[in-house]
């Protein structure tokens, strides 16, 4: 900021307090002389370390290592960086992470458990501390008083939550008769968007198992993405950096100048909610020209497989009596049978040598029915969905999306990046589903330059492979050996079925699905881990054989629902509805749900913990084992996760037996060796007893597992924070899917003809999201409306992105590194985006305040605007990172504008994501 | 000899401040009065459809003939044998001579209110007296592990460290070949960090 | 890359105009009335008076700079005369030994004066420590050296006026200050303010006690000093014009404000001139008209470099 000479005149600047300052600064060295002394003193008090770990501010899992200085007590954690032995991060961090030592010693930290105070509402926020005893005594009366049955408790978790203690979460659920969790990334990203993919490729890994190699690639196309690549995943941005350096051509799709969208040699500034109707363009040109990989489709996907219409008209596969696929073989010029489940279509079920057809004659027939391929169903599904009728909905000239069809089919080895974050609209499935789909036409799925699997999944499927062949279901537990669609498939069946548990309840979001089907309203077909239905259930609408079926207590692992979930009321409103009888809640600082809860339990943070158990490499392509060393002892009177779970099942059942036995048989920690450990360790003071327990028994297994000793594993991973089983030149080699091994569709090859939509089918759901093929499905932001027809003048589509200095809507806003690099690009951040031609006509200019109202809720919201010509004319956007309530979070409270105060409760129907820019914003001066 | 200079390329700059935040805890800047050592920019570059957005990380450029170091009456800034510009913490006044000088504004006070928030919030602080500030290029880290704080961390690439005296450093070639170019040369302070245009 | 932002520093601010200006100001009155004392007639009080209040516009001044340095024990480095060895580069290493040499000189110089002068005799504390057999040996010794002493004053004088200027024009950034006639410039300007400041002194405090051709010797000579400033600020125009677009921005900034154009240019410069040369070739006698320009002489001066020190634009490619 510069100073202007006459302002300066006006307020005398600098006097006074540049000479007050100066006359205390006198003193100073008289605090050196102390100084001095002290660190004489304590010279060896400046002895480095280095202590692996990885990090907690995303789900990209970075490989970190911390410098800590001092010893005992005062040893204090002074630097992280990425650690370089890392093939993930490649010893790189992002600002977040970089930060993160910043959340140890956060002074906003909650340092004891605390209660409530009696009397006070939920909200209000007003909580005395209390001894851990106290709280476990409070919540044990609680729930015996108000009698909470297991099945009135509903767990809610965030993503670390899931990655790190999904082992303990779910077999915690299951022992203690809990059948309803609802996890934070579910709804956002990892269902809503995922599964579309999923559904081609099979995959579905609990956050994310495809990491393109974009080292190698020299066509990179960005449909939607901007935090998952440069505003930063570093796994990811890493790749993408050495991509570009190596001359690839990038181009973005999104509806503002991203960061990754300015790295692009392309920004094509596309309508928002139209991306589908752009990939669909582009499928159009790619299939009527030819533009694909001919052999490998024909080999690997199920685009030659015979496909009729059912009476409904519904698409269905052909099949022989026993169920196996048909295709043409083009050599014999026969109609044959393939093998249902198998990664190629090169034999069939006899074994003998053909050639599928990827067209066939207009007048084949099979047992009387015409039927034609996949591939010519889905060409006539698009037929006139040509970049002439895209464009005009896009707001992109057709000669782009041809060029860019082009492009991306001739590159030689393009990617299309699968995406991140789902929501936004209801046709998100479809569209990251297409984004599959055209990432399979070029054949570069899981080779060098392509996408390709984590190898932790790899793993998992190549097991589930074996076990399948030695005629077993599975090859371990549950939770630490299936992955993909099958993997889910359990999940659902078991949270779904009234059986699971002897007190018959099955999740109340499915109990709610049902019940809206009945009612002649769309029920979301698999709200699995979803929200939907939880408030009805706590106001008692949620019925089950004739009796309400009540949610009336819950507890919360690193999750912020009331700044994470959509609107922010409904989740205030949830919590402190009288029928709730008890909040737990599990967290580091103080979020803007903390003050809703009963009983608040401290976490220590992720550089004071050892985890309890190993973990794989996230979604690098190699290998290898990684867990956390903790760099200093807990600051505070906390306790982990596993421990909190064990005293939750004691208050729960009555006993941890049956939650020690689930361990076991879904995770694998043996009952008893663990047990022992954790009598030794209680004994012997140790905090957190029964995570240390589970570490060593976890440590134990893994060294069995792997055949290395237990010395030479921990060994490893203490020195190296990273411990490798094997690259992934050899696992691509041997097990690249789908040319070396069947991925875990229905048919183990790629599909097009999406069966995961069929059987989602018959769970009841109906309508374009459920199409059986690709198309267009077009966002309904207005009713009747087309996204192309004009808007008001103060009308605006709603988009949002994520911030590269905050995760989520997370705590870290109050990071106080981060918290300092925000203010200095306030407008940036924190502003509502404008486009100068529309803010002109609305007289708005940077820094002005403004009132948004959304038009199909009527929710409101205020902020600044920031007037910029880095975005689509059509929308306001907004960086969905700020808006933090909780004057607890003293740095970050009050600024900014939180992105669910405008967005609606309002779900698709596939897995309930939410339609979070389905809606159109007015704004206005105020 | 060994004459250390930094290439950020423009090209694979995101913008993503990792190289602030690292930069601001390995060094321990007053962040808290907005002052780092270094900054990344995010600016708007042209109009209409012709609108590119352009990130520019700066820091000290090292100069070789530095005019910071000309002005300052103490002899607190100095020049290293390696090319690096550093200032001698108790024997700058603080006159911000220097910081005039500067035609990059790379300096910054570090004033005693600032030791004082500073020992809250890094514990244990390195300075011990106020002065005027800059990047140092991380001197201390370059024996130890060879590339300043910034430079290890730029999820980029953008940023890269090297000695100009090798020729067969890729930085040097880099600058050799003139595909990397110092900010404002016409000022005669002959900088060592160098940028490589966005394409 | 091209230029993105243009800006003005935060470090030196108006205190540091009051810096420049009393300096500046203080160090050209010791030099003008050691000058006028050592060649053109001995008036002590002229001479007292310049010295002291010389000093006096130098203390504030450079308390100025001293209030402001974030670590003030390393002044050391600078005060000791071993600082311009160690840095001969450095203009403002010159000007604090310029500065701290003149202010002894001038006292010295005054101290044979001010033991004599009963009214400062008579004073508390001051009038106790002249009458230390101390102090009466060294206004002895420094009566015996009293050429030396006028000399120093003077060359350090005209050095620390001169320095005010070369220390802006070592900032290669700003257009407006990296040329070769800013410290001719702010010299110019230091002695047609310091000539002002005798003249309010001599036409005000010690009145009957200096010869009038003092006075209008000093008034011619400020005449000439002013038109001086006149041309090298319209020329100054000129040049920010063309060149570099830091120096037009400069150029806008100055010519585009009311304090700019009216406080300095018109009442700093063209209406003292003016009233001056009334006075000198014209109608006007007594007291006030000169008084008055010459106060206008002095504000001027200030908004100079209040104004310089504002207009210094960074231009930079972020
Ligand atoms: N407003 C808004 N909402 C969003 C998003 C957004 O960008 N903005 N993004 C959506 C997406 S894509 C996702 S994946 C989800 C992610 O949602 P979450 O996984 O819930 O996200 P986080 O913010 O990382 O974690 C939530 C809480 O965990 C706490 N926490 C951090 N570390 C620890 C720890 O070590 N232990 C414990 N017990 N708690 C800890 C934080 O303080 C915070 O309150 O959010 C979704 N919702
Ligand atoms: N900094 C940061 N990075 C993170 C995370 C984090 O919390 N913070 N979390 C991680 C997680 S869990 C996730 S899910 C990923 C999310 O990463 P991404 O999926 O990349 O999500 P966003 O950055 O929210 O949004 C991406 C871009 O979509 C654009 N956009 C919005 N609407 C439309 C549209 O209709 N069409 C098109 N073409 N573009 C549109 C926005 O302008 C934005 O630039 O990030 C991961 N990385
Ligand atoms: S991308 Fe950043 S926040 Fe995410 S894990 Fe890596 S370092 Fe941490
Ligand atoms: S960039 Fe500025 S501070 Fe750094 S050496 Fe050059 S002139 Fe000095
Ligand atoms: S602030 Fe310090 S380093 Fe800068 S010129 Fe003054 S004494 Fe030298
Ligand atoms: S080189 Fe070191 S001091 Fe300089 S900006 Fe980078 S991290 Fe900061
Ligand atoms: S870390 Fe690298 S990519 Fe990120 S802002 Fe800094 S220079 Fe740019
Ligand atoms: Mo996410």
């Amino acid at each position: 900021m510069a100073w202007h000479y006459p302002k300066l005149t006006r307020r005398g600047f600098m006097w006074a307090t540049g000479g007050g300052l100066a006359g205390l600064s006198l003193l100073k060295p008289l605090d050196l002389v102390s100084e001095a002394w002290a660190t004489v003193k304590d010279k060896d008090q400046n002895q480095e370390e280095v202590v692996h770990s990885i990090c907690n501010f995303c789900s990209s899992l970075c490989n970190i290592k911390a410098t800590v200085v001092g010893k005992g007590k005062d040893r204090r954690i002074v630097k992280l960086d990425g650690n370089p032995n890392s093939t993930l991060n490649r010893g790189k961090m992002c600002a977040r992470g970089q930060a993160g030592v910043r959340q140890v010693y956060d002074v906003d930290r909650i340092k004891t458990p605390m209660i409530r105070v009696e009397g006070s509402k939920r909200g209000e926020g007003k909580f005395r501390t209390a001894t851990w005893a106290e709280a476990w005594s409070y919540i044990e009366s609680k729930s015996k008083a108000a009698k909470i049955q297991p099945w009135e408790w509903t767990m809610v978790g965030g993503w670390t939550s899931c990655v790190f203690y999904m082992n303990w979460a779910v077999p915690f659920a299951l022992s203690n008769g809990v059948p309803n969790i609802v996890a934070s990334p579910m709804q956002h990203c990892v269902a809503s968007g995922h599964l579309g993919t999923d559904s081609v490729t099979g995959n579905f890994n609990i956050h994310d198992e495809v990491l393109p190699d974009f080292d190698n690639a020299n066509y990179i196309l960005f449909i939607a993405n901007n935090a998952s690549i440069g505003a930063v995943s570093t796994s990811r941005m890493v790749r993408f950096a050495t991509g570009r350096k190596r001359g690839a051509r990038v181009v973005a799709l999104d509806t503002r100048l991203s960061e990754t969208a300015a790295k692009a040699d392309e920004w094509i500034r596309i309508r928002p909610g139209t991306d589908l109707d752009f990939l669909i363009a582009v499928m159009q040109v790619m299939m009527e020209e030819g533009w694909y990989d001919a052999d490998f489709i024909r080999n690997h996907t199920n685009l030659p497989f015979l496909v009729q219409r059912a009476a409904d008209g519904q698409w269905q596969l052909s099949t022989d009596p026993a169920g196996h696929p048909l295709v043409l073989d083009e050599m014999s010029g026969e109609v044959v049978a393939l093998p249902s489940y198998s990664n190629q279509n090169a034999l069939d079920v006899g074994g003998r040598k053909i050639k599928p057809a990827l067209t066939v004659a207009e007048n084949l027939a099979v047992a009387g029915k015409p039927v034609m391929t996949v591939f010519q169903a889905q060409k006539l599904e698009i037929k006139d969905k040509t970049p002439e009728a895209a464009s005009k909905v896009t707001g992109i000239p057709a000669e782009v999306i041809r060029r860019i069809a082009e492009e991306f089919s001739h590159a030689g080895r393009p990617i299309i990046d699968p995406g991140w974050h789902g929501a936004r609209y209801a046709n998100i499935n479809m569209l990251r589903r297409t984004q599959a789909m055209l990432q399979t036409l070029v054949g570069g799925i899981d080779r060098k330059g392509g996408w390709i699997m984590a190898a932790e999944y790899r793993h998992k499927i190549t097991n589930w492979h074996k076990a399948k062949s030695e005629g077993k279901a599975m090859p371990g537990p549950l939770m630490t050996t299936m992955a993909g669609v099958p993997f889910v498939a359990e999940l659902i069946k078991a949270l779904s079925n009234p059986d699971t548990f002897p007190h018959k309840h099955p999740a109340w979001s499915f109990v709610f699905a049902a019940q809206e089907r009945a009612a002649g309203r769309e029920g979301v077909a698999v709200p699995a881990l979803a929200d939907t239905g939880l408030r009805e259930a706590v106001e008692g609408k949620v019925m089950l054989n004739g009796e309400p079926y009540l949610a009336r207590a819950i507890l919360i692992n690193a999750a912020n629902p009331v700044r994470h979930y959509y609107p922010d009321s409904n989740w205030k409103e949830i919590m402190a509805h009288k029928n709730m009888e008890l909040v737990v809640l599990v967290d580091v600082l103080p979020s803007d749900t903390v003050p809703y809860a009963d009983v608040i339990l401290p976490n220590p943070t992720y550089l004071e913990r050892d985890e309890p158990t190993l973990y794989g490499n996230g979604v690098n392509h190699d290998l290898a084992l990684v867990t956390r060393f903790r760099a200093i002892d807990p600051l505070y009177d906390t306790l982990e996760t596993p421990d909190i779970l064990l005293k939750m099942s004691q208050i729960i059942s009555g006993s941890d037996e049956n939650f020690h036995k689930m361990l076991e048989g879904l995770s694998g920690i043996p009952a008893a060796a663990t047990r022992t450990a954790f009598e030794k360790y209680k004994a012997e003071g140790v905090n957190s007893p029964f995570s240390r327990a589970c570490r060593d028994t976890s440590f134990s297994s893994t060294a069995e597992r792997i055949h290395v000793s237990r010395d030479k594993l921990y060994t490893e991973l203490k020195e190296q924070g990273i411990y490798f089983e094997e690259r992934r030149d050899e696992l691509l080699h041997a097990h690249s899917m789908p040319r070396h091994m069947a991925v875990p569709t229905t048919s183990g090859r790629l599909e097009f003809f999406g069966t995961l939509f069929q059987w989602l089918q018959t769970m009841g759901g109906k309508g374009a999201s459920f199409n059986v093929l690709a198309s267009t499905m077009p966002a309904q932001c207005r009713e009747n409306k087309s996204m192309a027809d004009a808007l008001e003048p103060n009308e605006f589509y709603f988009t949002y992105g994520k911030t590269p200095t905050v995760s989520y809507g997370s705590t870290n806003s109050n990071n106080p590194v981060l918290a300092a690099i925000n203010r200095f690009k306030k407008d940036i951040y924190t502003g509502i985006w404008i486009h100068p031609d529309r803010a002109k006509v609305l007289k708005i200019k940077t820094g002005d305040p403004i009132r948004l109202t959304n038009s199909r809720s009527g929710q409101q919201a205020t902020g600044t605007a920031y007037v910029t010509a880095q975005l689509h004319p059509d929308s306001l956007f907004l960086h969905s990172s700020f808006g933090v309530e909780n004057k607890a979070l003293r740095l970050s409270y009050g600024i900014g504008t939180a992105t669910n105060k405008l967005i609606p409760n309002w779900v698709e129907p596939v897995v309930a994501g939410f339609r979070s820019q389905e809606f159109t914003i007015k704004i206005e001066k105020i | 000899m060994t004459h250390y200079a930094m290439v950020i390329d423009l090209a694979t700059c995101v913008g993503c401040n990792a190289c602030m935040a690292a930069c601001s805890l390995e060094n321990q800047t007053p962040v808290w009065a907005d002052h780092w050592r270094t900054k990344v920019h995010d600016r708007e570059v042209g109009d209409g459809h012709g609108i590119t957005r352009r990130f520019i990380p700066r820091l000290c450029n090292h100069c070789d003939n530095p005019p910071c170091m000309t002005v300052c009456p103490s002899g607190a800034t100095y020049k290293t044998k390696e090319g690096v510009v550093l200032v001698e913490v108790e024997r700058c006044l603080g006159c911000g001579a220097c910081a005039m000088a500067c035609p990059y504004d790379a300096r910054y006070p570090a004033t005693s209110d600032d030791i004082d928030t500073g020992k809250e919030y890094y514990g244990k602080l390195q300075r011990k007296s106020p002065s005027m500030d800059k990047c140092s290029f991380c001197y201390h880290r370059l024996l130890k592990e060879g590339e300043p704080a910034c430079v290890q961390t730029c999820v980029g690439y953008a940023r890269m460290f090297g000695d100009l005296d090798q020729p067969n450093d890729p930085v040097t070639q880099l600058v050799r070949s003139g595909k990397a170019r110092p900010l404002m040369a016409h000022l005669g302070t002959r900088p060592n960090v160098y940028y490589i245009p966005e394409r | 890359m091209d230029i993105l932002t243009f800006t003005t520093q935060q470090h030196w601010t108006t205190w540091f105009a009051v810096y420049l200006f009393l300096g500046g100001m203080g160090a050209a009155v010791v030099a003008v009335s050691f000058l006028t004392h050592m060649y053109l007639r001995e008036e002590k009080e002229l001479v007292m008076w310049g010295a002291l209040s010389g000093v006096a516009m130098m203390v504030v001044g450079s308390g100025m700079l001293f209030l402001h340095l974030l670590n003030k024990w390393a002044i050391f480095y600078i005060v000791s005369p071993y600082g311009v060895f160690h840095k001969p580069d450095s203009w403002i290493a010159w000007g604090s030994q310029f500065i701290v040499w003149i202010q002894i000189a001038a006292v010295l110089y005054a101290l044979p004066y001010m033991v004599e002068k009963p009214r400062l005799l008579g004073w508390p504390v001051v009038g106790n420590v002249l009458k230390m057999p101390i102090v009466l040996q060294v206004a002895g010794v420094a009566k015996k050296i009293h050429p030396i002493l006028g000399w120093v004053g003077i060359v350090t004088g005209i050095g620390t006026a001169v320095y005010t200027g070369l220390l802006l024009q070592s900032f290669p950034a700003v257009t407006l200050w990296h040329n070769p006639a800013v410290p001719i410039l702010f010299t110019v300007s230091a002695f047609s303010t310091a000539m002002a400041w005798l003249l309010i002194v001599m036409y005000t405090f010690i009145y009957h006690r200096v010869d009038h051709s003092i006075r209008a010797l000093y008034e011619r000579i400020d005449l000439g000093l002013i038109t001086a400033e006149l041309i090298i600020v319209f020329s100054f125009f000129n040049f920010t014009l063309s060149g570099s677009e830091g120096g037009y921005r400069s150029a806008e900034m100055l010519w585009g404000s009311n304090g700019w154009l009216f406080g300095f240019v018109l009442f700093g410069l063209i209406v003292p001139l003016a009233m001056e040369l009334k006075c000198v070739f014209g109608s006007w006698s007594g007291k006030a008209p000169i008084v008055t320009a010459s106060l206008l002489v002095l504000n001027g001066g200030f908004q100079l470099r209040a104004y310089f020190m504002a207009a210094g634009i960074y231009a930079y490619p972020w």
